[in-house]
């Protein structure tokens, strides 16, 4: 989860030591099921060995590898769909309510069948228990009811689809039999030994390392083929990368400086892919004057050099993001080419400068200009310090924009003081990204949808720049009530207007995934000509379609 | 008797102020539990679950300062530590125990062999002052003890995990043992602790060797030496007896703090060898905002530094007839 987050000199000793080690020791077997597998990601702590779904600390090791979705929807595919506990789903035509049908044979590893009651009930404790619904989905939905003998019926207060990715994919199913004789407040439970209709059960767990078995009455016949899964607590960056160079973990989700001698180099069997998913963006307040002038939006947009940033300050492991606000290459697709070339945003400090004075704007004897109303365009832009790939950005976005002629002053502050400032308004620019989701829609309504958004000095959830414009508010929601692709893609086409006409949020570089991955005794791994899932171990449910594609070689 | 009364109150005093220090500086950091935890999570949960999370911790719905302070003293005195909220749901009292007995282990045997070690070859090189021991020894561990922490241990992971592979560079013990007490797991611990220990060891000697050996040479030009070698004696004698006791009281009270420290663990170490100690959980509880994580560990810091210095104090008082008197 962390980035670059590492003393400099650990870093290069470290490479230093990787630089001498020779590869892997393992032996290869042959067996078809069998083999172990550790993960390198670094946890930032010890294990709590809880698996509760519904705690934010424990959903990455517990949904997919243990608890499971209804259905799996691929961020890489532009959310493509596979059928998972539930076997078929089912929009009604106004979108308003959504059928699941439940898999027949699916059993809990404690050998009571998994139903229709289950998914009720997993959704009836979330509404009774507002901590536990982490993604807000009883915001839109008004029922979860049981229908005939494996039926699940959700009716919504309004079309919903995009609301399906929450639902049927970030939610863990759990055992009404073990659940509902929980005393107390479900969100406390630690679920130490967690009963789930999982590839993997936990045995055991140390505060160092948890160890996940094969289940073997996994409902996918002959599935999974890796007999058992290490997931380590690797409290810090360079002993996990150590592992992962050395071979002793053989699939990493963090990153590592200098990745080609550091780990490439030491194997041929050591890979990497870092797909991008979101954009790293800057948001500026449109709340603080002179930044609610598009202009200024815009003269910034076109005085970012996004390739030297990506080239200098990321190594080029994150590319250069575009105005358009869709990420490329995963969501090409969603691309609306001619507007994004018509726009151009590319490169170009005369253009810059060209809007501000076309607009008023006057250039002072320091170099900066000044706003019609006596305002220099000087801004702080405030930033995550332990972040240093991020400083580095901005350090370099700061100079591009000192040749157009805007100020830009950084900020690097501690995270949660960042979060703060970030959440409740309190900054003029702000370096930073949304979570995205499985199709590029998912950004631009956290970008851009008026109800994410608050006053200043209010909590906004997701719309930090406060932008707000009724036009856009009607088609992020008229996505939300159409199936139809070509409408979908219709909708987003004209939302990539509203960024290249409004700018209300300037991409810079594109947020990846970090993913390495070692094939010496492991085969089946993601890759770019096959991205099956979301390739981090930290993606979930996508780790689990991971682990039922790798088997032992 | 007055001496040991002084000392017990004073205790108290300074346990007090410590635990008020400890309640009020966690609190004057921006930010809360919940936002720290978003922090953690950066670009993995969305902004919604913030609301989740406020609901769970209960930070908006708090009482007044002044009420938590009476209660944070009430529960602190009756050993209600309170609930981690960086390893949410678990106890504190769990999450140190979980940590505790590693950190223990490490870091408390070895400052006790650095101490030991340190303070007999400060003896021995006070006492043949220029010869082999004093040449050799002394300087070089004063070099390897300005040396960072880190840096020996990264050094120790490069030579004997990378290129030599004979020892392992991280954790505890092996991620495919289960915690047990048997040989084959005891034996797997003790080759993990040989490179962190080793670290440790290394780079705090140094202090124990310097003092001792100069308090060494102050204390071997009294009087009361002299006589004893004009007396006659062993020279054994006249160095452990006469030298070495004396020579040994300032470093008491300097061996009990670093005894009492030994609870905070070594931060460094435990990063750089990934070793599940407490030191690492002291650090992750101030990012974290994890008020009682934090609160629990620098209480049990506080107190185990006061009673090593009460228990340095009576030692003392013991040792050398002067302190008393003067009580």
């Amino acid at each position: 989860m962390n980035r670059i987050r590492v003393l400099a000199v650990a870093a290069a000793v470290l490479a230093l030591a990787a630089a001498c080690s020779s590869s892997g020791t393992n032996t290869s077997t042959s067996s078809k099921v069998g083999g172990v597998l550790t993960i390198s990601n670094e946890s930032g702590g010890l294990w709590t060995c809880g698996f509760n779904p519904f705690n934010p600390s424990d959903t990455t090791l517990s949904i997919g590898t243990v608890y499971e979705p209804l259905v799996f929807v691929n961020a890489l595919k532009s959310g493509a769909t596979t059928p998972w506990l539930a076997s078929k789903y089912q929009w009604a035509p106004d979108n308003r309510s959504l059928t699941f049908t439940i898999r027949d044979g699916v059993k809990w590893t404690d050998g009571q069948p998994m139903t229709a009651d289950d998914v009720v009930f997993t959704f009836q404790l979330m509404k009774a228990h507002s901590a536990l619904d982490l993604n807000a989905v009883w915001s839109v939905l008004t029922g979860v009811t049981k229908q005939g003998s494996n039926q699940v019926v959700m009716t919504f207060n309004g079309p919903a689809v995009p609301y399906f990715y929450y639902i049927a994919d970030q939610v863990g199913i759990v055992p009404q039999h073990v659940w509902s004789k929980i005393t107390g407040d479900p969100g406390a439970y630690v679920d130490a030994s967690p009963v789930g209709t999982g590839p993997y059960t936990v045995s055991p767990c140390t505060p160092q390392n948890i160890t996940y078995v094969r289940n073997p009455h996994y409902w996918q016949p002959g599935l999974p083929k890796i007999a058992k899964v290490l997931y380590p607590a690797y409290t810090s960056n360079d002993p996990a990368n150590l592992d992962l160079a050395t071979g002793k973990a053989q699939w990493g989700s963090q990153f590592i400086p200098d990745i080609n001698s550091f780990y490439s180099s030491k194997s041929p069997d050591h890979h990497y892919w870092f797909p991008p998913l979101t954009n790293v963006s800057i948001f500026p307040n449109l709340k603080v004057a002179p930044l609610d002038d598009k202009v200024v939006r815009q003269a910034i947009a076109y005085g970012i050099n996004r390739d030297q940033v990506s080239k200098v300050a990321e190594y080029g492991y994150e590319p250069p993001a575009n105005q358009s606000g869709i990420v490329t290459p995963t969501y090409q697709s969603w691309l609306d080419q001619g507007q994004a070339s018509t726009a151009g945003y590319t490169y170009n400090v005369a253009k810059a400068q060209s809007l501000l004075q076309g607009a008023g704007y006057t250039k002072g004897s320091d170099g900066i200009y000044v706003s019609p109303a006596g305002k220099r365009l000087s801004f702080s832009i405030i930033n995550i310090g332990d972040y240093s790939d991020w400083v580095a950005s901005v350090r370099e976005v700061t100079n591009n924009l000192k040749a157009v002629g805007i100020e830009l002053k950084a900020e690097n502050l501690s995270s949660d003081d960042y979060d703060n400032r970030l959440y409740n308004g309190k900054f003029d620019l702000a370096y930073g990204a949304e979570t995205g989701g499985p199709t590029p829609y998912y950004e631009f309504r956290q970008w851009l949808y008026s109800k994410n958004g608050a006053p200043i000095g209010q909590q906004a959830s997701t719309n930090w720049e406060r932008y707000s414009a009724p036009g856009t508010d009607q088609l992020l929601e008229q996505y939300g009530g159409t199936t139809d692709p070509k409408t979908q893609k219709q909708i987003m086409n004209q939302l990539q207007t509203v960024m290249l006409n409004d700018v209300p949020v300037i991409p810079v570089t594109e947020g990846v995934d970090w993913y390495q991955y070692n094939t010496q005794n492991i085969s089946g791994w993601v890759t770019q000509n096959d991205p099956f899932a979301q390739p981090a171990a930290f993606a979930v449910p996508d780790i689990e379609v991971m682990l039922l594609h790798l088997q032992p070689k | 008797m007055r001496f040991l009364l002084r000392r017990l109150g004073f205790f108290v005093l300074t346990l007090w102020a410590a635990l008020t220090l400890n309640f009020v500086i966690p609190r004057m950091m921006p930010g809360n539990p919940a936002l720290a935890m978003m922090a953690r999570f950066h670009g993995r949960v969305s902004g919604n679950v913030l609301a989740a999370l406020e609901a769970e911790f209960g930070v908006n719905t708090k009482a007044s300062l002044w009420d938590q302070y009476w209660q944070y003293l009430g529960n602190t005195l009756t050993g209600h530590l309170g609930v981690s909220t960086t390893y949410f749901p678990q106890p504190v009292t769990d999450v140190i125990r979980n940590g505790l007995p590693w950190t223990l282990g490490l870091v408390g045997i070895t400052t006790v062999l650095a101490f030991v070690l340190g303070s007999l070859v400060g003896v021995v090189g006070g006492w043949r002052r220029g010869g082999k021991l004093d040449s050799i020894l002394t300087p070089v561990f004063i070099v390897t003890s300005s040396v960072p922490y880190f840096w020996v241990g990264l050094m120790g992971i490069l030579l004997f995990s990378v290129i030599l592979s004979w020892l392992p560079s991280d954790f505890a013990y092996d991620n495919e043992l289960v915690p047990e007490l048997s040989w084959p797991f005891i034996a797997n611990v003790l080759q993990h602790s040989i490179l962190p220990a080793a670290t440790i060891l290394i780079t705090s000697i140094g202090t124990w060797i310097l003092t001792m050996r100069n308090n060494m040479v102050t204390v071997l030009a009294e009087d009361y030496v002299r006589m004893g070698r004009a007396k006659g004696l062993s020279s054994r004698r006249v160095m452990v007896d006469y030298a070495a006791r004396n020579a040994m009281l300032p470093n008491l009270t300097g061996f009990a703090m670093s005894l009492g420290f030994v609870v905070s663990g070594a931060i460094l170490v435990e990063y750089v060898f990934d070793y599940p100690g407490i030191g690492f959980m002291l650090l992750q509880a101030a990012e974290n905002e994890d008020f009682a994580l934090m609160q629990a560990l620098f209480l049990l810091i506080t107190v185990a530094v006061l009673l090593a210095v009460l228990a340095a104090d009576v030692l003392t008082a013991v040792l050398d007839p002067r302190t008393r008197t003067q009580g």
